[in-house]
């Protein structure tokens, strides 16, 4: 079976896909690329299907041997790729052949990078997806994140080209962002205080966050009525504040249920901008209503579908 | 108080709304809950792409570009009208056997001791009562259950555990939980079930569902060892009822 494999890991690299539905009823989250926009272009860029698994590598990347001819495209995290010592472009499709080694350095911006071969990788599915669930070891390579050695399977090449995103569609993780949020389902639980808190900002991005979610420091986000609720679903992106009123965004291995207060939820089309945001980085909200944040979707999508410049 | 005369439809995001159909915990508003859901899938709503129910409210994850948010909550309107529990199939009964022995539930002397019960009395009257479970969540597998006798009832840990080992039949408050991963946890651990309540390997990875009951089995050590093997092995059916 055609494979390719890992000389080194780097801290936490696993195998992606667009990731699970409808197990959070079980209390398996969805997992998934964090940086759901930056996964996409690089499957599209090496001609895959967008539900493709792909890797997704966190501040360190990984070094890893091809054994056969492939496309492949590096895209997130600003990793400088190399190709047997080669310098690699990033945002663009590039051909390898058997035995070429590529390597990822560490971030100088962002925190995640993805790197998507032509054919996928061909793990066997759990519940339907690929994604890997660290803490329910579930899916992905054995349900765990890559280490020295590991072999991983690809799909059949198939498509696969010299494409490359437009440079206005490549994001500079060093700015500061500013992500829309819509607020709910507990904003009638704050003051108004804390939800101008909230949209005042900046907030500081800390070392506590990871897949699960996103730590932040800054003003704190005043409640009226105490921060606990009954428990009830918490959705991709929800900002849930706790009784120390700070907000935590919730992401792509969250827990299904909480109880805590949400004050609102961040815009599927700027989570994956959370997930670039390194410790010590700021960013800042903006209050969006559901309407306008579905004309940013529909607009978003359009802008998506036209990222990429085929030769 | 209890169920409200209408369903309250709050924003989740640009993908996500929750439908809250009351404002407090009990198994009439859950009933219909889980009811809303069943006419969803079996329905099937166009643009939904998943639910996940809690105590009172469902949580539902859509597509906007298939489905907007006037054209969603008028569906899910009419759904509710409908969202009586007689249109949930029978309900579950699941066995969990239970090991009390001190090594595994490693508080029940304790816990007894605080609520002034032998602990032979404590766990006999822990594993008689039937219990309801809401809705499966935070964790993968563990389920938020009622029934718990009241003279069980039981202030939390003042000093929480860094890890519980799965499968810890615990309680505090008024509460009865099954830790199904190794985690936290601020509740008395009172016995074991040697049954996994998460399998990632399995081809439906939690035990329990939301609406089921439970009931616990009193099994001793040398039992618990045995069908601890057994699950290792994959040759142990749980087992199961439909009422």
């Amino acid at each position: 079976m055609p494979n390719m494999v890992v000389h080194e890991a780097g801290p936490q690299t696993t195998v992606q896909d667009l990731g699970r539905r409808g197990a959070l009823r079980a209390g398996i989250p969805p997992s998934g690329p964090m940086d759901r926009e930056a996964f996409l272009l690089a499957n599209r860029l090496v001609g895959n299907a967008d539900d493709a698994a792909a890797l997704e590598c966190t501040l360190i990347g990984p070094r890893i041997e091809f054994a056969d001819a492939r496309w492949v495209a590096v895209t997130g995290a600003d990793m400088a790729a190399t190709l047997n010592g080669r310098d690699m472009p990033r945002w663009a499709g590039f051909a390898v052949e058997a035995g070429d080694v590529l390597r990822l350095a560490p971030a100088r911006s962002g925190v995640r990078a993805y790197v998507a071969v032509s054919g996928g990788i061909d793990t066997p599915p759990a519940l339907g997806s690929r994604s890997t669930y660290l803490r329910g070891c579930l899916g992905g390579f054995e349900g765990r994140a890559l280490r020295r050695g590991d072999r991983l399977p690809l799909g059949p090449a198939s498509g696969g080209g010299p494409a490359a995103v437009r440079e206005e569609m490549i994001p500079d993780y060093t700015a500061e962002p500013t992500v829309r949020v819509v607020l709910g389902p507990q904003d009638d639980r704050f003051s108004s205080h804390g939800i101008a808190a909230l949209f005042d900002g900046p907030y500081e991005m800390t070392q506590q966050s990871d897949r699960m979610g996103a730590r932040l420091r800054g003003a704190r986000i005043e409640h009226t009525r105490g921060h606990d609720i009954i428990s009830d679903g918490v959705p991709m992106g929800g900002i849930q504040v706790v009784g120390d009123g700070q907000p935590i965004v919730l992401l792509a291995d969250r827990q299904s249920t909480g109880g805590y207060t949400k004050i609102g939820a961040v815009c599927s089309f700027d989570i994956g901008r959370v997930c670039q945001v390194r410790p010590g980085q700021r960013l800042r909200f903006r209050r969006v209503s559901v309407a306008e944040a579905h004309e940013f979707l529909r607009a978003y999508r359009k802008e998506l579908d036209e990222a990429i410049a085929f030769p | 108080m209890g169920i409200y005369a209408e369903p309250r439809f709050l924003p989740c995001g640009d993908l996500a709304l929750s439908v809250e159909l009351g404002d407090d915990i009990n198994r009439e508003v859950n009933a219909r809950v889980l009811a809303l859901e069943y006419l969803i899938q079996r329905t099937p709503l166009a643009g939904v792409t998943e639910t996940v129910p809690s105590y009172r409210s469902l949580l539902v994850y859509y597509d906007p570009l298939a489905i907007g948010w006037d054209a969603l909550t008028a569906s899910l309107q009419d759904l509710w009208l409908r969202a009586r529990p007689e249109v949930l199939p029978p309900a579950r009964t699941v066995e969990i056997p239970c090991c009390y022995a001190p090594d595994l539930g490693f508080e029940l002397e304790a816990a007894a001791a605080k609520i002034d019960l032998p602990p032979d009395e404590m766990a006999r009257l822990h594993a008689s009562a039937d219990y309801y479970v809401y809705f499966v969540g935070f964790t993968p597998g563990l389920p938020y259950m009622t029934g718990m006798p009241e003279r069980l009832t039981i202030p939390r840990l003042d000093q929480p555990r860094t890890k519980t080992p799965p499968g810890s039949v615990s309680i505090g408050g008024i509460q009865c939980c099954i830790y199904s991963v190794e985690s936290p946890g601020g509740f008395w651990v009172l016995g074991r079930t040697p049954l996994r309540l998460y399998d990632p390997a399995a081809a439906e990875p939690s035990l329990l569902r939301a609406g089921d009951h439970v009931r616990f089995h009193m099994i001793d050590r040398a039992e618990f060892d045995a069908i601890a093997a057994a699950v290792a092995e994959g040759r142990y059916a749980p087992r199961i009822r439909q009422a």
